[in-house]
């Protein structure tokens, strides 16, 4: 019990040290302008609390130490006074650097990204997390704002010492403090403030702005560079903690604006701001024009005479306006809702956070430092962490994978951002850079990589995982369709390689098709991707389709069956050619693993036509308030090749999908009239209405087939007015 | 004697739970039944579209249609929910022989009229 009566969190003896330990390490002395001084044992104190966290809390899973310290005020009261008395010119005094190290080595641990894993979660965990995790935040505040040293700057000079050293002389503790140091960083740009939680403090503090601006006048940036373009080199199992800091600096932000100046930053804005409020007072007009014209106790009541004489009353005036209106009240008036399973939390979006926002001057940082990561780091980074994925190296986690995706793809699209505007800038200058910058995950190991994560990502339901890797490639895809248009020969000469790398495995479409066949409830942020990926891959597969007429795909069913044999159009010597340096036996089994027979797009097209993938995209739809322009298009598109290209409107005709095309239009709470997707949307829609119509005429029975999914066979029939010939397979 | 005898404090009390009314469900059955889709097809009779230049008033028409039928035969539910039920009864072995009827009923009508 403590003195107030109350019983204290933690046990008092582990308070009663922590505290002895902290006033034993120093303080601002009394004379010397409350300059701080260290203890006399201050390296032996600062070793002990090292020894508290470890053995204490980590040991036995508790967080009472940490609990303590934050109480103690220990970082911002005695570490970051200590690190500023260690003067920038004064590396070598072997004293001091090994206080800054152990310094360090308290304030990473404190510093380190709590988990909520339910399963090693003890009540403790319960106790201190929600009060640990606001005291992160203030760490970062208190070390990133420090007014008297830069703390990020001298974190990297303790490091200097290994860094200098050529890779293979360092010791197992140079390469401990190096990761150390990267540790200590990377957990500076992941803290932010715990969602769902109102934060007190002042926001631009902690923002990503602020961290932003933190790395540049420290120089941290330079640092990452220059670990980031010698990677491989002198730097090896460093990849994975390089490229976790650059994950959590460039998270979420948006790339348009992240190269734009800042008077294009300002007519942007101020354009979001004029669509804003547009929009709003649209929604305003729109509830006038329905909403009461007397007061509120007026007391209309009406009744509605519906089929078989039956009566319904509805009261209000808004009822009086029209049938529509009246419908949509009745149905309002309900309150039964079907039981629905509970939300699972979204593990991604606490990873991803919200939307970085940037101000000018962080994003005017940042750009230089992604533009010179891009000219000299990316590669070499990338090709890195790609083979240490790949050999599956000791110091991989699981989410590693995930941001390796996430990064390609970010800077992928980063890096055509850029060629477009400088190809705006100058009209065919010849200093365009080629695409040679971005070469090292346009490979063949890449592609390998990338089906095996989409293939293992689906199979075990890793569905962060494969929205990065969905992600990676739609961002390849349009890099490299980019790369076909860029005029250089020898850019699309890789891109036309590419391509054909890609299309040429069947497995591929066949998990690209059942990934958006099977949604289900795996939040917008997956199901984004998935239409993405899909829309790109339709699109740009399409268009290679045509200009190469003869394409090839290879197969990994088993080709027992005879049907394909006539489609076979002898490319088994190509088989052969390629894969007679294996054994003979190893020879027949791949020729009956895999075959190669033509393409053929409208069969491969075919495959997105089943209800699954229709109720995958209407899913989606169903967001359309919140959808900016290209989210828009691509759904009109995927809906426009459904109906009309491949004549499988009949997908279409369900009353759900029907009442959600209608309300897009003329509901109570339409698309806006002012974006530029309402006019092709508005045709759209009429078309396959008008489509649906005339069906019913000719087909009457769809009347009931409109409440329900239809099979393939069902829908043929329905489309065409006969069987299907299961025979043939043109 | 017992002064609060007149109150039945002191009768026994039956615990045994009583058997809850079953939920009503949207399910194959009510859908079969005679204010199911046999009343949708008798119903879609009166439906009249006007046809070309009007598809919106007309999808109007036919969704209200549905709501109005679909009100009748599961009243607590709202529209979309109940489509959403229907939709999912629709896989059921009972529902699926029967659609396959009602479309084959169509079938040489249709067959003929596509001859044009």
């Amino acid at each position: 019990e403590l003195a107030d009566g109350t019983t204290d969190i933690v046990h008092p003896e582990v308070r009663a040290h922590i505290s002895s330990l902290v006033a034993a390490l120093g303080g601002a002395s009394t004379e010397d302008d409350g300059r701080y001084h260290l203890g006399d044992d201050a390296l032996e104190v600062l070793r002990d609390i090292k020894r508290w966290i470890r053995f204490y809390d980590e040991k036995t899973n508790r967080m009472d130490v940490a609990r303590c310290i934050h109480e103690a005020n220990l970082i911002e009261g005695d570490l970051l006074p200590i690190l500023a008395t260690w003067p920038e010119n004064a590396t070598d005094i072997k004293y001091k650097s090994r206080i800054a190290l152990a310094c360090f080595e308290i304030m990473v641990p404190l510093t380190w990204p709590m988990e909520r894993d339910k399963e090693r979660m003890t009540i403790n965990h319960h106790r201190h997390m929600p009060v640990l995790e606001l005291a992160q935040v203030q760490y970062k505040m208190a070390i990133i704002n420090f007014d008297e040293a830069r703390i990020l700057h001298a974190a990297v000079r303790t490091a200097l010492p290994s860094l200098a050293l050529p890779a293979s002389d360092r010791a197992a503790r140079d390469q401990g403090i190096i990761k150390l140091v990267l540790f200590f960083l990377r957990n500076m740009a992941m803290i932010a403030p715990p969602p769902n939680v109102q934060y007190e403090g002042d926001e631009t503090q902690i923002s990503r702005s602020a961290t932003i601006d933190a790395f540049s006048y420290q120089d941290i940036f330079l640092f990452l560079l220059t670990l980031a373009s010698n990677m491989g080199d002198d730097f090896r199992t460093e990849d994975t903690s390089v490229m976790e800091i650059i994950y959590h600096l460039i998270k979420r932000v948006d790339i348009e604006k992240l190269f734009m100046t800042e008077q294009q930053v300002h007519k942007a804005k101020a354009h979001e701001l004029t669509s804003l409020m547009n929009k709003e007072s649209a929604m305003l007009k729109a509830y006038t024009r329905n909403g009461p014209t007397r007061h509120n106790r007026f007391g209309t009541m009406i009744w509605v005479k519906r089929e078989d004489g039956k009566m319904s009353s509805l009261s209000g005036q808004d009822a009086l306006a029209d049938t529509t209106a009246r419908n949509l009240k009745m149905d309002k008036n309900k309150v039964f809702k079907p039981p629905r399973r509970t939300k699972k939390e979204n593990k991604d979006e606490r990873d991803l956070g919200p939307p970085a926002k940037l101000n000018a001057r962080a994003t005017g940082q940042l750009r230089s430092f992604v533009e010179e990561f891009l000219d000299s780091g990316f590669n070499p980074l990338f090709q890195h962490v790609r083979k240490t994925i790949d050999r599956e190296a000791s110091h991989v986690m699981q989410y590693h994978r995930r941001q390796f995706f996430y990064l390609v793809a970010w800077f992928l699209e980063a890096e055509r951002t850029r060629q477009k505007l400088k190809r705006d800038s100058k009209k065919n200058n010849d200093d365009v850079s080629s695409f040679s910058l971005v070469a090292g995950v346009l490979n063949q190991e890449m592609f390998i990589t990338l089906n095996k994560a989409m293939h293992e990502a689906y199979e075990y339901k890793d569905w962060h995982e494969l929205a990065a890797v969905m992600r990676c490639f739609t961002q390849i895809l349009l890099t490299v369709q980019a790369m076909t248009e860029s005029g250089r020969e020898d850019d699309e000469e890789i891109a036309e390689n590419v391509l054909s790398r890609l299309f040429y495995e069947e497995s591929t479409h066949d998990t690209i098709a059942n990934i958006i066949r099977t949604y289900k409830d795996q939040g917008f942020y997956y199901l984004d991707a998935a239409t993405e990926l899909v829309h790109h891959f339709l699109r740009i597969l399409e268009a290679y389709s045509k200009q190469n007429a003869d394409m090839q795909v290879r197969s990994r069913k088993r080709t027992r069956q005879k049907k394909n044999k006539d489609q076979q159009q002898g490319t088994e010597d190509g088989v052969l050619a390629e894969e007679n340096d294996d054994s003979a036996n190893d020879d027949e089994a791949a020729e009956r693993t895999s075959k190669e027979r033509k393409f053929d797009f409208q069969r491969f097209a075919a495959r997105f036509t089943p209800q699954g993938v229709v109720n995958t995209f209407v899913k989606f739809t169903r967001f359309y308030q919140d959808m900016d322009d290209s989210q828009l298009k691509r759904v009109h598109r995927f809906f426009y090749r459904l109906a009309f290209k491949q004549e499988m409107s009949v997908m279409l005709f369900r009353v759900d999908i029907i009442h959600l095309l209608y309300n897009m239009i003329k509901g109570p709470e339409p698309l806006d009239k002012g974006s530029g997707m309402y006019k092709d949307w508005e045709e759209l829609v009429k078309q396959i209405l008008r489509k649906c119509f005339k069906k019913i005429e000719q087909r009457p029975e769809l009347i009931i087939e409109m409440l329900f999914s239809k099979l393939q066979s069902t829908a043929f029939f329905l489309e065409y007015g006969y069987e299907k010939q299961t025979t043939s397979k043109k | 004697k017992e002064p609060d005898s007149g109150l039945g404090i002191e009768e026994e009390v039956s615990v045994q739970k009583r058997v809850r009314v079953p939920n009503v469900k949207l399910d194959e059955e009510r859908l079969l039944g005679p204010a199911g889709i046999p009343k949708l097809r008798k119903r879609a009779a009166g439906l009249k579209l006007k046809g070309k230049g009007h598809e919106f008033s007309d999808a109007s028409r036919l969704l209200s249609f549905y709501q109005l039928w679909l009100d009748d035969l599961f009243p607590k539910a709202r529209f979309l929910d109940a489509l959403a039920m229907v939709e999912k009864a629709g896989h059921k072995k009972a529902l699926v022989t029967a659609r396959n009827e009602w479309i084959n009923e169509g079938r040489p009508k249709a067959s003929n009229d596509d001859d044009d």
